[in-house]
């Protein structure tokens, strides 16, 4: 518990130095790259006194330990500071229209690959050596090193515009509004599943080859053979010796891959224009939206972390043998 | 160039090595796929100059836009009428130009970070250890994209940005590998006579190091392509640098899928992958070569 | 006495890039009812590997290359997959080598002495539990270890909850393979006595698979010798010990440590490798009494007293 204080403390305050550490006056930039865009003009004293307006706005105007002390407080109330993507609605705001998005695609696709990579990855373990073993290994070595995105953009060509099957964009028809209808809730299923395969299809495989991996290594350890020799029937020796046992390092894993997980999904997102976390970065990137951006960064450690430190005080009910140390 | 080996130090190890490797189909496929590709990148300005008579290949309108794949142009011409082919061997040479600089870079970092961690032990290598725990687990991606986004990068920073947050891969395979090969006879051995600690690392661990210092590079390039590929589908980094990720994010950007160009998005996307299944074949392959645990030697 | 297992000629070898390594190269034997028949040798001679043979537990890399094991007039080696699950633990149980790994390290104890229970006999979930409880008293451990996980209990205790495993659907025959072995001196008394009661109270037979001398000499009816892959020497285990026929017997037993004597005897040399087994007697490279014929020709078993049989070119043929 403590560990994860320390390290989220950590991490926030590094990724605020390292921002605020970059050459370049953030509000200055944003301003040019408005100017530029939209071809304005502004005579040199009123582009001082906009940047000056919008330095105080952002608490830039004070020097660096006070805006730390300032961001300190105001995280804990939760406040990010204005955007400018929206502006003047706060970073919080837009961060968290989009959160329930990102949140419920990227978790349920999560949960599904990795369920479907344990299971299928101790049942080729069980079968090891046969044919179908050594045909979905292969297959399941090169489809999970493709990168999210990658496969993303397949998708995408293939199921949206070659074959127009699916929706290429959103999270739900345009026309409709968010509510708890029979036809909205299937609009929103059509627009996630591509997004959603494009992580399952890859996730899968790739926790099938390690759990797989993990499997064989049980299968040759002792109380599998004694397993055997107590003349168990075969599904039990599958489902409580070996599942059970394989089980235990894939949660673990689960933890640490989630950081991984969300860069690739970020693209995802992006690419799909599905309005969650992931578009909002490269909107915010796009735009040189300070706050919007150190806020996606700041939450996505802190979804990370914390999911680790959840999974982290639910293991010892999977495995007993971590009962005593909590 | 005449090495000086001794006695059953590298010449044995490597004869052995070319023995076995031989063996593995997967590492002699990812090997030739590699020489392939970098066969291409390496000779793409020929290539091109060959195909294009001496222009560039990013020049605007050189041919007709938007042409369907022909002998004459393979992959079609994109809609500012520029061969789709000669982009994506530009983008090649530029992707793996990269690639192998950062991840040579994240490398060495890891190996001596990696090496220093597990070698000194106590307290470096538990801040050590942590820090890269930590960079390996939070996901940090947005970080790197917000620093691309503020500063105006040539090649080599590009390179340092993302080896430096590509380093924790092979730190952690150098560190695990160094650990173990620490408590080995010969290096204890090594320790009780006068050899300095520098010497010892370089004399005796390094060797044994090898394979995963390899296997460390090849995950590091691919790390690091995979990331640039990240950046740049956004519109961030250099656009003097076109990448393959840059002709995807380009043409993502410009709606190459709407209307219907999709050998421009295809093309870069294959290649992309080609480079990373042929690095991971020589990973895996690598790791049968060198694991005695595996198949091998129970023929099965 | 009524023959109950009976060995015949049996071959277990491992695969490797070398060649085979035969552990286990042509062993005969039988066993008969309600005794404790124990087999004895160094590290490394096949002992193990023995076990495995007879089990048919041999893994990959290892198979089994040839001979019968006939019990209760079956042959357990080629019969189908099925049949043997069902005679396995209910007539013929396995006490492992190491305990310690030996249990399922998520499931409760409970669980994994019911496991076998219903896997084999249709009864209900209560009746199972009440005879893994009078298993577990049977071996000496109280009732709360059927809620403990096996990380909870000492290596002397995982080793009892084993044998109350095996003992709880009263197997015909019980095979332990080491069983005192990396436990103290202490506990070793208590596992011995306890598969000494297996044959007297409950009637079942043992074979007592062991390194240790002084073990078999406590517990066992006879006993076997085995060295580089075959047995040289079987007989009831007052008659080997009293009167050890082949030079490697005694060896072995001048080796075992005891209070009254001051020299302990070792027997020089190396175990051979099951890579290349020395032509003729095996032995002959570390016999004292060692002969041209011993050098080229492989001793046949012969009985020289009754019961007590040896493989070894001095008894040739005066028996």
């Amino acid at each position: 518990m403590v560990s994860y204080a320390i390290v989220l403390f950590i991490s926030f305050t590094v990724v605020f130095f390292s921002l605020r550490l970059i050459p370049g006056d953030p509000v200055m930039r944003f301003v040019d790259l408005m100017t530029r865009r939209y071809s304005y003009e502004m005579a040199p004293e009123i582009y001082k006194n906009v940047i000056e307006e919008y330095k105080k706005m952002f608490g830039l105007d004070k020097d660096i330990f006070t805006q730390y002390l300032c961001f300190l407080r105001e995280l804990a109330k939760l406040n990010l500071g204005p955007s400018f993507l929206n502006f003047p609605a706060p970073a919080q705001v837009l961060i968290l229209r989009a959160l329930p998005w990102s949140i419920g695609l990227l978790g349920i696709a999560t949960v599904i690959a990795w369920i479907i990579g344990v299971v299928a990855g101790t049942l080729l373990a069980w079968f090891r050596g046969s044919k179908l073993d050594h045909f979905l290994f292969t297959v399941a070595i090169c489809m999970s090193q493709v990168p999210y995105y990658l496969m993303a953009l397949f998708l995408v060509m293939l199921f949206a515009y070659i074959i127009p099957l699916f929706p290429p964009r959103g999270a739900y028809s345009p026309t409709l509004v968010p509510e708890l209808s029979i036809s909205f809730i299937w609009s929103v299923l059509r627009h996630g599943t591509l997004p959603a395969l494009s992580l399952i299809l890859i996730s899968a495989f790739g926790w099938m080859v390690s759990t797989r991996s993990v499997a064989i290594t049980i299968v040759g350890e002792d109380y599998l053979r004694f397993a055997t020799a107590k003349g168990l029937k075969k599904r039990r020796i599958h489902n409580r010796y070996v599942f059970r046992n394989a089980l235990l390092p894939q949660v673990t894993g689960l933890a640490m891959s989630l950081g991984f997980i969300m860069n690739g999904f970020y693209l995802v997102e992006w690419i799909f224009s599905y309005p969650g976390v992931g578009t909002l970065l490269s909107l915010a990137l796009g735009l040189l939206d300070y706050n919007t951006i150190q806020g996606v960064i700041l939450l996505s450690m802190f979804a990370v972390l914390t999911a680790n430190l959840l999974i982290d005080l639910l293991y010892p009910l999977i495995d007993p043998r971590c009962l005593y140390e909590v | 160039m005449k090495f000086k080996v001794e006695a059953s130090g590298l010449r044995d190890k490597l004869s052995s090595f070319l023995a076995t490797a031989k063996g593995s189909k997967r590492f002699v496929t990812g090997l030739m796929l590699l020489f392939v590709i970098a066969g291409l990148a390496v000779f793409e300005p020929v290539i091109n100059a060959v195909r294009l008579g001496g222009r560039k290949p990013v020049e605007i309108g050189l041919f007709e836009r938007g042409l369907p794949p022909s002998l004459e142009h393979p992959l079609g011409t994109d809609m500012l009428g520029r061969d789709v082919l000669a982009l994506v061997l530009v983008g090649l040479r530029y992707s793996l130009m990269v690639g192998m600089m950062a991840g040579g870079i994240a490398t060495i970092i890891g190996m001596v970070l990696g090496i220093s961690s597990s070698y000194l032990g106590g307290r470096i290598d538990v801040v050590l250890n942590s820090i890269t725990n930590g960079i390996l687990i939070l996901p940090t991606l947005p970080l790197l994209m917000a620093i691309v986004a503020y500063v105006r990068m040539d090649m080599l920073l590009v390179s340092l940005t993302l080896a430096v947050f590509t380093w924790p891969w092979s730190a952690r395979t150098i560190r695990a590998q160094v650990l173990s090969l620490k408590e080995r006879p010969y290096i204890m051995l090594a320790k009780v006579t006068n050899l300095s600690d520098l010497e010892i690392v370089f004399k005796e661990l390094l060797v044994g190091l090898i394979p995963y210092i390899v296997a460390s590079f090849s995950f590091s390039v691919i790390g690091t392509i995979m990331a640039e590929t990240a950046l740049r589908m956004i519109g961030l980094g250099p656009a003097e640098i076109p990448t393959l990720g840059f002709l995807l994010g380009w043409a993502m950007t410009y709606g190459a899928l709407a209307q219907g160009f999709y050998t421009l998005v295809l093309a870069p996307a294959v290649l992309l992958v080609l480079i990373f299944v042929a690095l991971n074949l020589v990973n895996t392959g690598l790791d049968e070569v060198f694991n005695p645990r595996l198949k091998k030697i129970t023929g099965l | 006495m009524k023959s109950l297992l009976q060995v015949k000629d049996l071959k277990v070898y491992y695969k490797s890039i070398w060649g085979d390594f035969k552990s286990v190269d042509g062993v005969t034997f039988e066993v008969y009812e309600n005794e404790v028949f124990g087999i004895a040798g160094e590290s490394g001679c096949g002992k193990s590997s023995l076990v495995d043979g007879i089990l048919r537990l041999v893994a990959p890399p290892g198979y089994i290359a040839g001979g019968e094991v006939i019990f209760e007039g079956v042959d357990l080696l080629k019969i189908p997959e099925k049949e043997l699950r069902r005679i396995r633990w209910t007539k013929l149980a396995y006490i492992p080598q190491g305990a310690m790994n030996s249990l399922n390290p998520v499931i409760r104890i409970e669980e994994q002495i019911i496991d076998a229970i219903l896997d084999h006999k249709q009864m209900s979930k209560r009746k199972s539990r009440q005879l893994a409880l009078s298993a577990l008293k049977s071996v000496g451990l109280p009732v709360e270890v059927m809620q403990m996980y096996p990380h909870e209990l000492s290596g002397g205790m995982k080793q009892r909850v084993i044998i109350a495993m095996a003992i709880a659907l009263k197997p015909r025959l019980v095979v332990a393979d080491e069983p005192t072995t990396a436990l103290d001196v202490v506990i070793q008394r208590g596992i011995l006595q306890l598969l000494r009661r297996l044959k007297e109270d409950y009637g079942m037979t043992v074979i007592m698979v062991s390194h240790d001398m002084a073990a078999h000499a406590q517990v066992a009816d006879r006993i076997a010798i085995m060295y580089a892959g075959k047995i040289v020497e079987i007989g009831f285990v007052y008659d080997v010990f009293e009167d050890p026929l082949h030079p490697y017997t005694k060896g072995l037993i001048s080796a075992i440590p005891s209070i009254g004597r001051k020299y302990v005897k070792g027997i020089p040399g190396l175990p051979p490798s099951p890579l290349n087994w020395p032509a003729g007697c095996r032995f002959h490279p570390r016999c004292t009494y060692a002969t041209d014929v011993c050098r080229s020709v492989e001793p046949p078993m012969r009985e020289v007293s009754p019961g007590h049989f040896v493989s070894c070119h001095l008894y040739g043929e005066k028996a």
